[in-house]
């Protein structure tokens, strides 16, 4: 293999080699005839061959020519011609000669090695920029792929929370529910027990009264202990009030309208938010204004899910209502609200959908009503159906 | 001997559930004593009666299942009726494998709290009744003389008395005598009663 693959090189040696060599002859031919011609003995052509020979051929090649012609010119033209001797008065001469020989193709030969080396940084500078370019593009490829991918990532997520947060409500209702019921239960189980024990005394042939009594005594004690349980929930769930502060509704639909812009270009709804902007301020919770509002506008999305052949489009409107008032309403073009259901749509637990727990209206109306406000819903027949609220204005209030 | 009267003892942290449960049963003739806590119930003195334990599985401190733990650690045998308010099956699951008797859910119905109480006392009894017996004839076999213990042994294993003799290196007539002293001391009736008390004590020992 490898004497295949030195093989070429050898012989591209001997051919710079054999070039240098035929260049000499070339140029003692030509001056033997020149000779011939002029009378006069005629070398110039030989630094030409030197300096061809080191230009094509190279260093190596260089220096045989000038060894070459300096000897060919030394036996044939340095008297006395045709022989080795030199008269003492041409030793400056030849000298001379021999070292211009010399200088030029030394000159000739650091030239091509610097030209060499220049041409291979320039070729090295070439792959280097393809080298980065590719890398670029590769990077560049890899930052794309990488941003769609966050970027489902980020769908993904939010979907995730989304999800996590109906758990947890639902977790949250199940733990609440299993403690009202051990909280309740557990004067029921005493209420059981003394009643009977009550019974049992008064089934006595001679019924203890006395037992009996106390027995009794207790049983009320525990029913009524039962329903304390049940008032102190009730207030459990009034004490929720919002923690009232000013807040602008506006601002409110705004940040609303962000958390709700991802579910509703995957859905193909386009929002619009028309706000009047000198509306007063409102008094209330600013997180369970947002609820809300994020509750209808999600149903406002689902609503229109089924909606084909036109834009699906939900508007957000806020303007002041007589002098004391904040109106929101949020408007689908979905397929509106059957009659038959629109007495329903408020209560807890009714829902048309397979998913849905059918809490958020009742909680929306809720919170709507805790902050002295209304909610109610019109369905404008086939061209969707309008929620809206109203809140009194923080300067109504006062 | 007349039979010492039952007890029922009830823990539950709640005063009108104790109160309620004591005054049921105390209406049917049963001794009832409460504790507020298993704590208190482990410090109490119990008389030496037939009894069951009423428990609140849900208990601040230590609750019903650990109570359990600690009494068949301490190998005081009582029979439990366990109370929870919430039907939990794993957990009910571990209290019957753990020995209790009953598994009632919150609120119970008086007349199977009753029932339940009626059975586990009937229960303890029996119980109470084989442990003493148990322990008699333990006591009978412990007074045997080691001599009179080898010649149980070989009777028992149905060798006949020239036989047991061959075996001891003794005359005939010694291990007769060891004999008689061996049925009279166990206050065997028959050599069939005499093998009858041998194996239930071994039964016994092997538990």
């Amino acid at each position: 293999m490898e004497a295949t693959h030195a093989a070429p090189s050898t012989w591209r040696n001997l051919t710079r080699y054999a070039f240098a060599v035929a260049l000499v002859a070339l140029a003692l031919l030509l001056s033997l005839v020149l000779e011939v011609s002029f009378g006069n003995p005629f070398w110039l052509f030989f630094p030409v061959a030197v300096i061809a020979s080191t230009w094509f051929g190279g260093k190596g090649p260089g220096w045989v020519a000038v060894g070459l012609s300096t000897l060919v010119v030394l036996y044939y033209f340095i008297p006395p011609a045709r022989s080795w001797n030199v008269k003492p008065r041409d030793i400056p001469f030849f000298l001379t000669f021999a070292a211009c020989q010399v200088v030029a193709s030394w000159l000739i030969a650091w030239r091509q090695k610097t030209e060499d080396s220049l041409r291979r940084a320039r070729d090295e500078l070439e792959v280097r920029v393809a080298e980065r370019t590719a890398e670029l593009t590769n990077a560049n490829e890899a930052l794309i792929n990488q941003i769609a991918v966050q970027k489902r990532t980020e769908e993904a997520l939010q979907i995730a929370r989304t999800e996590l947060a109906r758990v947890a409500r639902i977790t949250t209702i199940g733990e609440l529910t299993a403690s009202i019921a051990h909280e309740v239960n557990q004067p029921l189980a005493a209420v059981v027990a003394n009643a009977d024990a009550c019974v049992a005394w008064l089934s006595h042939q001679t019924p203890n009264l006395m037992e009996a009594r106390a027995a009794a005594e207790r049983t009320t004690h525990g029913a009524t202990r039962a329903s304390e349980v049940i008032v102190r929930i009730r207030s459990l769930i009034n004490k929720a009030t919002p923690e009232k502060a000013p807040v602008q509704i506006n601002k409110v639909i705004q940040e609303t309208a962000a958390l709700a812009d991802g579910q509703a270009s995957r859905n193909g709804v386009s929002l619009f938010l028309q706000l009047q902007s000198d509306l007063p301020v409102v008094l209330g919770d600013g997180i369970q204004l947002q609820q809300v509002i994020l509750n209808l506008v999600m149903n406002g999305i689902e609503a229109m899910s089924g909606v084909t052949g036109q834009p699906r489009q939900l508007v957000v409107r806020s303007r002041s209502e007589g002098l004391d008032q904040v109106l929101v309403s949020i408007q689908d073009c979905g397929v509106g609200i059957r009659p038959d259901i629109m007495p329903r749509l408020f209560e807890p637990f009714f829902t048309t959908r397979s998913q849905g727990m059918g809490m958020g209206l009742a909680i929306s109306r809720s919170i709507i009503e805790s902050h002295g406000g209304k909610l109610w819903a019109e369905s404008t027949g086939s061209q969707g159906s309008i929620f809206q609220f109203t809140l009194p204005s923080a300067g109504g209030s006062n | 001997m007349k039979e010492p009267e039952p007890i029922v003892f009830v823990i539950d942290d709640d005063r009108m559930i104790r109160e309620g449960l004591q005054s049921l049963i105390k209406s049917v003739g049963l001794r009832v004593e409460t504790f507020a806590s298993a704590q208190d119930f482990l410090v109490a003195k119990r008389p030496d009666t037939p009894a069951c334990l009423i428990l609140d599985v849900r208990m601040p401190g230590l609750n019903g299942l650990e109570l359990q733990r600690k009494l068949s650690e301490a190998n005081a045998h009582i029979p439990i009726i366990f109370i929870t308010g919430h039907g939990d099956i794993p957990m009910s699951v571990r209290a019957i494998k753990e020995g209790a008797q009953e598994f009632l859910t919150k609120p119970v119905r008086g007349q199977d709290l009753l029932d339940a109480v009626q059975k586990a006392i009937a229960s303890d009894r029996e119980l109470r009744k084989e442990r003493a017996e148990l322990s008699e004839i333990r006591s009978r076999f412990d007074s045997l003389t080691p001599r009179e213990k080898e010649v149980l042994d070989l009777v028992v294993t149905g060798l006949l008395n020239k036989q047991i003799a061959d075996e001891l290196g003794a005359s005939e007539l010694t291990i007769k005598t060891h004999r008689a002293h061996v049925m009279e001391k166990t206050h065997a009736e028959s050599l069939a009663h005499l093998v009858r008390m041998a194996e239930r004590l071994k039964a016994a020992l092997r538990k």
